[in-house]
């Protein structure tokens, strides 16, 4: 059944290419994700601090990008937006949309932590006389940091994983190089399985990289895997 | 005259105080004057109202009727200004430590004083360093919370309520939720500073201790403060019956 044979050397020569190819899936991610963590503080704060009002228009935005899938949100983006004038390169697209929908994760996400702040030290707070900006700045945040560190950790690393999809746009990133040296060579096998080694690399390197961060800010246990 | 001199004779008053959650009576009606330098023990069945109090004087449960005053003059607690003044000049020690997770022990006590009463850091820290050796914690000070045990935690929070100098300590239950070896190091703590003249309220099963320390105790249930005297007359040859059944409960455990 299986009398194929792998002839790596025939990818090697674009093995840089690849490489490149990671280097732009780590950025669309951590661009996409530093918007969406925007994004996600913002309606959190607003839902848990904000006026009443509010509410309703937020929970929209999240149930529609949590509810559709992030290629159709793309697909909208690059395809409906020109018809009303507005062009977006297919970078800007993917960009775009993993960020919007990455806004609407994270605003889950810290939604739920932010209902985690713990009354009993909220109230030693105002025993020793915290103004409220104070039990904002030296309890709530710090708190709400670090129980919100793991889960948007994770979610960091399935958009590194999400950002091939981008590939489908055109977007050299390393699906969209996989996709191109594929039709040049038609080592299918040999190239898939040096992306997925590539994909696990970034995503292993992410992992620690967040791990190391996580202990050293918030004395979270690292766990890679 | 002569009112104005018993009032400014005591440190705190209590006058007819009640408190409610939503419908729910709580508090009826309470009267208790504490004097400078005195240690005041508040008895009584779960349920009773004794956290209460504490919560009550402190600002974080609204009182429904009555008044505090401190050093004679009424707390109005729905200003601001006045409300700081009380937590300027007392401390309350919660059952259940309520640390800032986030902070090592050294920092829990050093936080208020810097940073909301802009005091020296260095100096500061040094009183802070010999708090916490002064309720036996020197090697554990770098530690977070969730890094102590529960009575090593207790006494930071005894050290975070002293680092604001207070006038009066309120104590909640602070022993109940300690394993029995961890106790007694608590106690010595309280101990010392009802015996360096703090005004103190403390709410506390422990009997032997509540003995030692209290020159009064005040019995209470269903929000009431039944009854109030020395510890020896409420444990010897209590009044009421209520007291009574309480007391030979504690006492044969
Ligand atoms: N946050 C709250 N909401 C409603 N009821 C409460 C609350 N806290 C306490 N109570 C009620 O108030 C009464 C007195 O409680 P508490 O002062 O804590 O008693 P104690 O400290 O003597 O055990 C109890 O019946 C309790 O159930
Ligand atoms: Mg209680």
């Amino acid at each position: 059944m299986l009398d194929y044979t792998f002839q790596y050397g025939q990818i090697w020569p674009y093995l840089p290419r690849l490489i490149d190819g990671a280097y732009l899936a780590l950025e669309i991610a951590f661009l996409s994700f530093c918007g969406g963590l925007l994004i996600g503080t913002a309606n959190a704060s607003l839902l848990s601090f904000g006026p009443q009002w509010i509410a309703k228009p937020i929970q929209a935005f999240v149930v529609f990008f949590t509810n559709t899938p992030q290629l159709v949100q793309i697909y909208f983006l690059y395809f409906a937006l020109p018809d009303a004038g507005i062009l977006l390169s297919s970078y800007a697209a993917v960009l775009i949309g993993m960020t919007l929908n990455a806004g609407a994760y994270l605003t889950e996400i810290q939604r739920a932590g932010f209902s985690t702040r713990r009354q009993s030290e909220m109230e030693a707070a105002i025993v020793l006389g915290f103004s409220r900006w104070q039990q904002i700045r030296y309890v709530i945040l710090p708190h709400i940091a670090r129980v919100l560190f793991p889960p948007l950790s994770n979610h960091f690393i399935i958009m590194t994983l999400g950002t091939s999809m981008a590939a489908i746009f055109g977007v050299e990133e390393l699906t969209g190089q996989a996709l191109n040296i594929n039709s040049i060579t038609f080592r299918s096998l040999e190239i898939f399985s040096v992306v997925a080694a590539l994909y696990i690399a970034i995503t292993l390197l992410a992992s620690l990289a967040l791990g190391l961060l996580g202990s050293l800010l918030f004395r979270t246990k690292l766990r890679v895997i | 005259m002569v009112i104005i001199w018993r009032s400014a004779l005591h440190h705190l008053v209590i006058k007819d105080l009640s408190a409610h959650y939503g419908t729910v009576q709580v508090l009826d009606s309470i009267n208790l004057e504490i004097a400078r330098g005195e240690v005041v023990g508040l008895m009584g069945p779960s349920g009773s109202g004794k956290s209460s109090i504490l919560r009550v004087l402190t600002g974080l449960t609204p009182l429904s009727a009555g008044s505090v005053s401190l050093n004679g003059e009424v707390i109005n607690y729905s200003s601001a200004e006045s409300v700081r003044n009380m937590r300027e000049r007392s401390a309350i020690v919660f059952q259940q430590y309520n640390l800032f997770q986030n902070m090592t022990a050294l920092e829990n006590v050093t936080i208020a004083p810097v940073k909301i009463r802009n005091r020296d850091p260095e100096e500061v820290e040094a009183e802070a360093r010999a708090l916490l050796s002064k309720v036996g914690l020197t090697d554990q000070i770098s530690r977070y919370p969730d890094q102590l045990s529960g009575g090593q935690q207790q006494r930071v929070a005894i050290a975070r309520a002293l680092a604001l100098k207070p006038e009066i300590l309120l104590l909640d239950e602070i022993t109940a939720a300690l394993d029995p070896e961890l106790v007694s190091d608590v106690l010595d703590t309280i101990r010392a500073l009802a015996s360096e003249g703090m005004t103190m309220i403390i709410v506390s099963h422990e009997m032997g201790f509540m003995r030692e320390v209290s020159h009064r105790i005040a019995f209470m249930a269903q929000g009431n403060i039944i009854e109030c005297g020395k510890a020896e007359q409420i444990f010897n040859s209590p009044r009421e019956a209520r007291t009574r059944e309480f007391v030979s409960k504690i006492l044969k455990h």
